[in-house]
């Protein structure tokens, strides 16, 4: 805790010193380095198999690192797990609802496993009806919702137990352009508000969202920065072009 | 509170699927009342107690709760395979938390099963000119809980251990032994040699035994019936939540 208290000062929320995992002889994360800062919205990008979701998992608590080090918020992941667990939320790459639950019931079965009372859970599930305009749909059962939808849901249930760090693993994937469009606009809603750390493949998203984003590959850190200095460090008109010449291993200006 | 939560979730997933009505409460009724129709059609110098309403009903209840483990294997292994479970393993749950929210409302369903299938009987009882005692039904029904406790142990370990689709096999297996070697549709004491033999090593005989003695006009084997159902419902349902928590610690490695 001490170690928590000294590093509570540093407004990172979070930061990660040398995080591996090791899947067998296999090597998902190495040895990754990386400071987020409190209320930031940091992009996590990679081609599949890059290491994204496993480094999400592990500060999630979903994976135990085989090596190194993260805290959020000042909490260590490997020994103050509960602490992190109450702080932190996922809304998981593949959508996660019960499915013969309605909306409503979804959020309110989400607040009560966070242990909120009667009066908060009523009061939060009205703002994130309201939040995510699903009040049309807040009777409807889950399984009965559109992607889009059920990707809102996805979203709001993670946001209704007020993390100070939110996961968004591919939050946006599979759905039409206007449901994505529409999704941004939320997530840009909650900027400054919490720290953010979104994983997508879909460079406009990253480029139109993020602060900053880290771009992994094969399990390592190729590069970080802000969609703008990423494209002047690589001399790219789009953050497209300069994703594909870092994970390339093209030379670039550091 | 999690736990509480966890299970009234549990318990709407479960009770808003019609299939659930089906085969936990529909099936089980009318196989009641094929049954005592099928008993009044067999003459009396066959000596065929097995479908007497005061063998079927409890025999009938032990029938039902195969349809618990059924659809506590489904819920489980359905939690498992869409991503729910992801989300909660990245909250403050605690493994018992998970458990207590599978068990608890399977055995509330499991309860409300017994009540219903003992009216029913009660009714048909009345009809067929032998009744059934409401203190017989009550002991029957006290005496069904460890098996409760083993169907339910069942469901959690088949959804745990397989999918959504191979589930509903492995319970179909248990449901058709429960049913022939648990002595429901037959007399095992009357047939004997390597089926009794078989029988009795497993625990539904026992259990499909125990449930019927409170109607029975001896308490013969109670004592061995008792023990195998007990210790049988407290290893099964021991199992299951070691495999729980084992896969769920495996899960999160």
């Amino acid at each position: 805790m001490r170690e928590a208290e000294g590093r509570a000062e540093m407004k990172y929320g979070i930061e990660i010193k040398g995080l591996r995992k090791e899947f067998g002889s296999k090597v998902a994360v190495k040895a990754l380095d990386l400071r987020i800062p409190e209320g930031s919205l940091y992009a996590l990008l990679g081609v599949n198999g890059a290491g994204k979701t496993t480094t999400i998992r592990m500060l999630t608590g979903l994976t135990k690192p085989t090596g190194g080090q993260a805290y959020v918020m000042g909490h260590s992941i490997s020994s103050e797990l509960d602490e992190v667990k109450k702080l932190v939320n996922i809304s998981p790459q593949e959508t996660s609802v019960a499915p013969n639950l309605t909306v409503r019931e979804n959020l309110e079965f989400i607040a009560g496993i966070y242990g909120f009372d009667k009066a908060k859970t009523v009061e939060k599930v009205r703002e994130m009806l309201a939040q995510f305009s699903m009040e049309e749909v807040e009777h409807q059962k889950a399984k009965t919702l559109s992607g889009g939808w059920q990707r809102k849901l996805n979203i709001a249930m993670a946001l209704i137990t007020e993390p100070k760090v939110l996961f968004l693993d591919e939050p946006t994937l599979g759905i039409d352009v206007l449901a994505r469009r529409e999704l941004w606009r939320k997530i840009e809603a909650l900027k400054g508000k919490i720290t953010i750390v979104l994983t997508t493949h879909y460079m406009e998203e990253a480029e139109s969202l993020a602060d900053e984003i880290a771009i992994m590959a094969k399990g390592e850190l190729m590069a970080v920065g802000s969609p703008k200095e990423l494209m002047r460090r690589t001399e790219s008109d789009c953050l497209e072009d300069a994703f594909v010449k870092i994970v390339e291993g093209v030379s670039y200006e550091e | 509170m999690k736990s509480k939560v966890f299970a009234v979730r549990t318990w709407k997933e479960i009770m808003r699927d019609p299939l659930s009505y089906i085969f936990c409460l529909g099936f089980p009724l009318v196989m009641l009342v094929i049954m005592s129709v099928i008993d009044k059609s067999i003459p009396a110098e066959a000596g065929m107690q097995v479908f007497r309403i005061r063998n079927l009903a409890p025999g009938i209840s032990y029938f039902g709760l195969t349809f618990v483990m059924l659809f506590t294997g489904i819920q489980v292994s359905k939690d498992r395979t869409t991503a729910l479970l992801l989300r909660l393993y990245a909250s403050p749950m605690k493994p018992v938390e998970y458990i207590f929210g599978y068990t608890m409302p399977v055995v509330v369903l499991a309860v409300m099963q017994m009540v219903i299938c003992f009216s029913v009987s009660f009714v048909i009882g009345l009809c067929t000119g032998n009744s059934l005692a409401v203190t017989e039904m009550l002991l029957s029904m006290l005496a069904l809980l460890p098996s409760v406790f083993l169907f339910v142990g069942f469901g959690i370990l088949f959804g745990t251990l397989v999918n959504e689709k191979a589930a509903p096999g492995l319970c179909s297996i248990l449901i058709s032994a429960a049913g022939m070697i648990g002595g429901i549709w037959m007399d095992v004491d009357g047939l004997g040699g390597a089926i009794k033999t078989v029988a009795r090593a497993l625990p539904f005989y026992h259990g499909v035994s125990l449930a019927r003695l409170p109607f029975g006009e001896t308490a013969e084997g109670a004592v061995e019936h008792l023990l195998w159902t007990i210790v049988c419902g407290a290893a099964v349902y021991g199992l299951a939540v070691t495999v729980f928590r084992s896969k769920m610690k495996k899960d999160i490695r």
